[in-house]
């Protein structure tokens, strides 16, 4: 079965993709803090900050069309908390942007800023997983001192999510051939538990046998890796720009602009 | 010397009280190539499992000499290497190298040797080009290359593989062939696929409900139609490599 992977550009040859890895997780971690840490009412900085994702998207060669897509998978948690906000604020405020002025309610910017720090955070994460192969973040967070058993528990994650779901695929279209009529939500209900339950189990065989695969192969506990990971000019130069641009905007642009 | 392997009187039971192997008795020479044929559930799979250390029962299993015990194991396990039925449980790795480094680095290799070993396996796969990719982006057969990659790095004298034929096409399992025929390790290949095991193998050992039904020259007992129809198989239509090519 063929998924749409989140890191199907990470194999590109690009100056971004030549980064080191801890340099560009450091600088969307970052970013990431800088742009949630924003007050509630920016959303004109907000959009400023939109440059920086769309900068490393653009030399990447990540296609913009790729990145919206997955924005808008995840997107429906956080509409309905930006969503919310118009309804329950509805104090009259005044828009800036720049020299434009415009009169609307502190909900609906709130709404805005919310939804524009969610589309420009993740430009953020999908750039770095769309430029990083995961093996390389992987062992970047490993050096970054990120704890062994989680960077482990990552690696076994992205490894075997798609297994997973190829299993949850294959579970439903049993189930789809074999549906001739609605059986009524209680007996829905029923099938998808026992449907959940079948998952389970086989994910825990498959656990065991991966258990058995591992020892097979001298494996004590002990987490060995060959990493090959350096820091260069060109990374220190990228970690210089990013930082010179998060700062810039936020010294000088922001209190012009709010 | 003492023979790759050799088991006594062993049995195995799982833990709902329903027999699985019984009074298992079969050595194996180096270099030999042995194929265990048997129905569904007649104890194939858990016989290469109780080889490796992973099932433990009653009777003896001597891997070149060494009773698998505690103190015996990690020495066993570089002189053994399993392979198991589905390559999405052996390649557990984000990337193919990383996978195919696993077993050496786990046996205090340096990483320079290291790097050699996997080199050496990628490429006696065929799968050198191959080295950074995850393993969800590999096909079918080339999942079941790199599984056997991940056992050739660690240099093992004996390499047991559950299934490897399973869900493989035409071309692939051809390959597959030409791989396992060319590897001078002494092969134990538990399949169904009585063409597969034909082309394959030097010897055969047939097993149902647990036990040795026929130990010995694969021709001769897989063109054994009754002794094969009573148990579930089927003669296999092709002999030799030449054969199965043209098949």
């Amino acid at each position: 079965m063929h998924h749409a992977y989140i890191d199907k550009f990470a194999y590109q040859d690009s100056p971004i993709h030549r980064l080191d890895s801890r340099v560009k997780f450091i600088v969307v971690f970052v970013f990431t803090a800088v742009v949630i840490s924003l007050p509630r009412t920016s959303l004109s900085i907000v959009v400023c900050y939109a440059v920086g994702p769309f900068t490393i998207l653009v030399l990447g060669g990540i296609p913009l069309r790729f990145a919206f897509k997955h924005i808008l998978l995840v997107s429906p948690f956080v509409l309905v908390l930006a969503l919310s906000c118009p309804l329950y604020d509805k104090t009259p405020f005044t828009v800036a942007f720049g020299p434009f002025l415009w009169q609307s309610s502190l909900g609906w910017v709130r709404c805005f800023t919310i939804l524009g720090k969610f589309v420009v955070t993740m430009l953020a994460l999908i750039a770095l997983v769309s430029t990083t192969r995961f093996n390389d973040l992987l062992a970047g967070l490993q050096r970054l001192g990120v704890p062994k058993l989680l960077v482990i528990q990552l690696g076994f994650l992205y490894r075997y999510i798609f297994v997973l779901i190829d299993r949850a695929h294959h579970i439903l279209r049993a189930r789809a051939g074999r549906t001739l009529r609605s059986l009524g939500f209680k007996a829905e209900l029923k099938i998808a538990g026992a449907m959940l339950g079948s998952l389970l189990i086989r994910s825990i065989d498959t656990a065991e046998r991966i258990n058995i695969a591992m020892q097979g192969r001298g494996f004590d506990g002990r987490w060995r890796s060959i990493s090959k990971l350096q820091i260069r000019r060109t990374d220190l130069l990228f970690a210089l720009m990013a930082a010179s641009f998060m700062l810039g905007l936020y010294i000088f642009v922001r209190p012009v602009l709010q | 010397m003492a023979k790759a392997i050799e088991i006594e009187d062993f049995s195995y039971g799982y833990p709902d009280g329903t027999s699985a192997l019984s009074n298992i008795t079969l050595s194996v020479e180096h270099g030999q190539k042995v194929v265990l044929i048997g129905p569904n559930g007649a104890g194939k799979s858990t016989l290469l499992l109780a080889m490796a250390g992973f099932v433990k029962g009653t009777g003896k299993v001597l891997i070149e000499g060494l009773q698998i015990n505690r103190k015996n194991l990690k020495k066993i396990r570089t002189t053994i290497g399993s392979c198991l039925e589905n390559p999405d449980d052996q390649l557990f790795m984000p990337r193919l190298f990383d996978d195919v480094a696993f077993g050496p680095l786990n046996m205090g290799l340096e990483a320079e040797q290291v790097k050699l070993r996997v080199a050496d396996a990628l490429q006696t796969v065929g799968l050198t080009e191959l080295a950074d990719k995850a393993p969800h982006h590999l096909s079918a057969g080339q999942k079941r290359a790199a599984a056997i990659a991940t056992i050739l790095s660690m240099a093992p004298k004996i390499i047991t593989l559950d299934e490897p034929d399973g869900s493989l096409d035409p071309r692939n399992r051809n390959n597959l062939i030409k791989l396992l025929g060319s590897l001078p390790q002494t092969l134990i290949i538990a399949t169904c696929d009585m063409n597969f095991a034909a082309v394959l193998a030097d010897r055969a050992v047939l097993l149902d409900k647990g036990r040795i039904i026929a130990d010995g020259d694969a021709k001769k007992i897989m063109s054994d139609s009754k002794l094969m129809t009573e148990h579930g198989l089927e003669v296999p239509s092709v002999r030799s490599p030449k054969d199965h090519k043209m098949k």
